[in-house]
Protein backbone atom coordinates (compact mmCIF):
# COMPACT_ATOMS: atom_id res chain seq x y z
CA UNK A 1 0.00 0.00 0.00
CA UNK A 2 1.16 3.57 -0.97
CA UNK A 3 1.83 6.24 1.77
CA UNK A 4 -1.51 8.48 2.57
CA UNK A 5 -1.18 11.77 4.08
CA UNK A 6 -1.97 10.50 6.84
CA UNK A 7 0.69 8.08 6.62
CA UNK A 8 3.26 11.04 5.80
CA UNK A 9 1.70 13.54 9.13
CA UNK A 10 2.46 10.17 10.97
CA UNK A 11 6.25 10.08 9.54
CA UNK A 12 6.93 12.88 11.97
CA UNK A 13 6.09 10.65 14.57
CA UNK A 14 8.66 8.97 17.20
CA UNK A 15 8.42 5.56 15.75
CA UNK A 16 9.32 4.03 19.42
CA UNK A 17 6.33 6.32 20.82
CA UNK A 18 3.97 4.98 17.98
CA UNK A 19 5.10 1.33 19.32
CA UNK A 20 3.95 2.27 22.83
CA UNK A 21 0.41 3.09 21.80
CA UNK A 22 0.21 0.19 19.03
CA UNK A 23 1.14 -1.96 22.55
CA UNK A 24 -1.20 -0.36 24.72
CA UNK A 25 -4.23 0.09 22.61
CA UNK A 26 -3.62 -2.77 20.04
CA UNK A 27 -4.17 -1.09 16.22
CA UNK A 28 -3.62 1.89 17.90
CA UNK A 29 -0.33 2.59 15.72
CA UNK A 30 -2.24 1.77 12.63
CA UNK A 31 -5.13 4.20 13.59
CA UNK A 32 -2.46 7.13 14.14
CA UNK A 33 -0.52 6.42 10.73
CA UNK A 34 -4.18 6.18 8.70
CA UNK A 35 -4.27 2.66 8.51
CA UNK A 36 -7.92 3.19 9.53
CA UNK A 37 -9.44 -0.31 8.60
CA UNK A 38 -6.48 -2.24 9.74
CA UNK A 39 -6.42 -0.84 13.01
CA UNK A 40 -10.24 -1.12 13.93
CA UNK A 41 -10.13 -4.79 12.87
CA UNK A 42 -7.19 -5.26 15.27
CA UNK A 43 -9.25 -2.66 18.01
CA UNK A 44 -12.30 -5.45 17.89
CA UNK A 45 -10.68 -8.54 16.98
CA UNK A 46 -7.37 -8.18 20.15
CA UNK A 47 -9.49 -7.38 22.88
CA UNK A 48 -12.38 -9.76 21.90
CA UNK A 49 -9.74 -12.75 22.11
CA UNK A 50 -8.69 -11.83 24.93
CA UNK A 51 -12.22 -11.53 26.47
CA UNK A 52 -12.96 -14.91 25.30
CA UNK A 53 -9.97 -16.16 26.98
CA UNK A 54 -11.35 -14.61 30.43
CA UNK A 55 -14.84 -16.16 29.83
CA UNK A 56 -12.95 -19.32 29.04
CA UNK A 57 -11.46 -19.09 32.59
CA UNK A 58 -8.09 -18.21 31.26
CA UNK A 59 -5.45 -17.57 33.75
CA UNK A 60 -3.27 -14.48 33.50
CA UNK A 61 0.01 -15.61 34.63
CA UNK A 62 2.02 -13.45 37.32
CA UNK A 63 5.97 -12.79 36.69
CA UNK A 64 7.75 -15.79 38.55
CA UNK A 65 11.05 -16.34 37.40
CA UNK A 66 11.47 -19.35 39.66
CA UNK A 67 9.27 -21.16 36.77
CA UNK A 68 10.29 -19.96 33.65
CA UNK A 69 7.37 -20.89 31.35
CA UNK A 70 5.03 -19.27 33.76
CA UNK A 71 7.12 -16.17 33.52
CA UNK A 72 7.33 -16.27 29.52
CA UNK A 73 3.16 -16.65 29.74
CA UNK A 74 3.16 -13.99 31.51
CA UNK A 75 4.97 -11.84 29.29
CA UNK A 76 3.23 -12.85 26.59
CA UNK A 77 0.04 -11.79 28.54
CA UNK A 78 1.18 -8.39 29.11
CA UNK A 79 1.73 -8.06 25.38
CA UNK A 80 -2.39 -7.26 25.04
CA UNK A 81 -1.42 -4.06 26.91
CA UNK A 82 -4.07 -1.86 28.67
CA UNK A 83 -6.73 -4.79 28.66
CA UNK A 84 -4.27 -6.62 30.62
CA UNK A 85 -4.17 -4.12 33.27
CA UNK A 86 -8.01 -3.58 33.73
CA UNK A 87 -8.28 -7.22 33.59
CA UNK A 88 -5.98 -7.11 36.52
CA UNK A 89 -7.69 -4.35 38.32
CA UNK A 90 -10.93 -6.06 37.86
CA UNK A 91 -9.90 -9.22 39.54
CA UNK A 92 -10.24 -11.02 35.94
CA UNK A 93 -7.87 -13.50 34.51
CA UNK A 94 -7.74 -15.94 38.34
CA UNK A 95 -7.58 -18.63 36.52
CA UNK A 96 -9.80 -22.13 36.90
CA UNK A 97 -7.15 -25.13 36.77
CA UNK A 98 -10.11 -27.44 37.14
CA UNK A 99 -12.35 -26.00 34.28
CA UNK A 100 -12.66 -28.07 31.45
CA UNK A 101 -11.43 -24.58 29.04
CA UNK A 102 -8.82 -23.77 31.07
CA UNK A 103 -5.79 -24.21 28.86
CA UNK A 104 -8.44 -22.95 25.88
CA UNK A 105 -8.80 -19.95 28.05
CA UNK A 106 -5.06 -19.51 28.59
CA UNK A 107 -3.96 -20.06 24.54
CA UNK A 108 -6.26 -17.44 23.97
CA UNK A 109 -5.28 -15.10 26.27
CA UNK A 110 -1.67 -15.97 25.39
CA UNK A 111 -2.00 -16.00 21.71
CA UNK A 112 -4.14 -12.34 22.00
CA UNK A 113 -0.87 -10.91 23.59
CA UNK A 114 1.40 -12.12 21.18
CA UNK A 115 -1.04 -11.23 18.33
CA UNK A 116 -0.33 -7.35 19.36
CA UNK A 117 3.08 -7.49 19.99
CA UNK A 118 3.02 -8.44 16.03
CA UNK A 119 0.95 -5.51 15.65
CA UNK A 120 3.21 -3.29 17.01
CA UNK A 121 6.43 -4.70 14.68
CA UNK A 122 4.26 -4.23 11.71
CA UNK A 123 3.33 -0.61 12.99
CA UNK A 124 7.45 -0.01 13.45
CA UNK A 125 7.91 -1.36 10.00
CA UNK A 126 5.10 1.31 8.60
CA UNK A 127 6.41 3.86 11.03
CA UNK A 128 9.95 3.18 9.28
CA UNK A 129 8.94 3.66 5.92
CA UNK A 130 9.27 -0.13 4.90
CA UNK A 131 5.41 -0.64 4.32
CA UNK B 1 -18.97 -23.41 24.15
CA UNK B 2 -16.81 -26.08 25.64
CA UNK B 3 -16.09 -28.36 22.37
CA UNK B 4 -13.37 -28.83 21.41
CA UNK B 5 -13.36 -28.38 17.58
CA UNK B 6 -15.53 -25.22 18.34
CA UNK B 7 -13.24 -23.58 19.96
CA UNK B 8 -10.37 -24.58 17.87
CA UNK B 9 -12.54 -23.19 14.82
CA UNK B 10 -12.55 -19.86 16.85
CA UNK B 11 -9.48 -19.64 17.79
CA UNK B 12 -8.49 -20.38 14.09
CA UNK B 13 -10.83 -17.47 12.87
CA UNK B 14 -9.10 -14.90 15.53
CA UNK B 15 -5.51 -15.79 14.41
CA UNK B 16 -6.58 -15.76 10.50
CA UNK B 17 -8.22 -12.63 11.22
CA UNK B 18 -5.27 -10.81 12.29
CA UNK B 19 -2.52 -12.61 9.90
CA UNK B 20 -4.55 -11.85 6.85
CA UNK B 21 -5.29 -8.57 8.07
CA UNK B 22 -1.96 -7.73 8.35
CA UNK B 23 -0.44 -9.51 5.46
CA UNK B 24 -2.39 -7.92 2.89
CA UNK B 25 -3.99 -4.20 2.21
CA UNK B 26 -7.14 -4.84 -0.13
CA UNK B 27 -9.64 -6.34 1.68
CA UNK B 28 -10.60 -8.90 -1.33
CA UNK B 29 -6.98 -10.10 -0.73
CA UNK B 30 -7.65 -10.39 3.28
CA UNK B 31 -10.76 -12.05 2.76
CA UNK B 32 -9.29 -14.43 0.51
CA UNK B 33 -6.55 -15.31 2.26
CA UNK B 34 -8.08 -15.62 5.76
CA UNK B 35 -10.45 -17.98 4.37
CA UNK B 36 -7.34 -19.60 3.34
CA UNK B 37 -5.81 -19.37 6.88
CA UNK B 38 -9.13 -20.20 8.31
CA UNK B 39 -9.31 -23.92 6.30
CA UNK B 40 -5.86 -24.58 6.79
CA UNK B 41 -5.34 -24.07 10.26
CA UNK B 42 -9.27 -25.78 10.46
CA UNK B 43 -8.20 -28.79 8.12
CA UNK B 44 -4.86 -29.24 9.91
CA UNK B 45 -6.08 -29.66 13.00
CA UNK B 46 -8.86 -32.30 12.21
CA UNK B 47 -5.88 -33.70 10.35
CA UNK B 48 -3.44 -34.12 13.09
CA UNK B 49 -6.30 -35.46 15.54
CA UNK B 50 -6.64 -38.25 13.44
CA UNK B 51 -3.35 -39.06 12.83
CA UNK B 52 -2.80 -38.48 16.77
CA UNK B 53 -6.29 -40.93 17.10
CA UNK B 54 -4.12 -44.21 17.67
CA UNK B 55 -1.61 -43.39 19.77
CA UNK B 56 -2.14 -44.91 22.81
CA UNK B 57 -1.07 -41.72 25.26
Amino acid sequence: MRATAADRAASSANPYLICAVAWAIPGGGHLWQGRIQKGLIFLITLPLMFVVGLLLQGRLFPFEVSQPLVALAAFADIGMGVPYFIAKAMGAGAGNVIAITYEYGNAFLIVAGLLNMLIVLDAFDIAQGRK
Amino acid sequence: MTSHFGLMVVFALFVSIVFATLMRDEPRDQLRLGARLLAGFVGGGVLAGWLLYPLPF
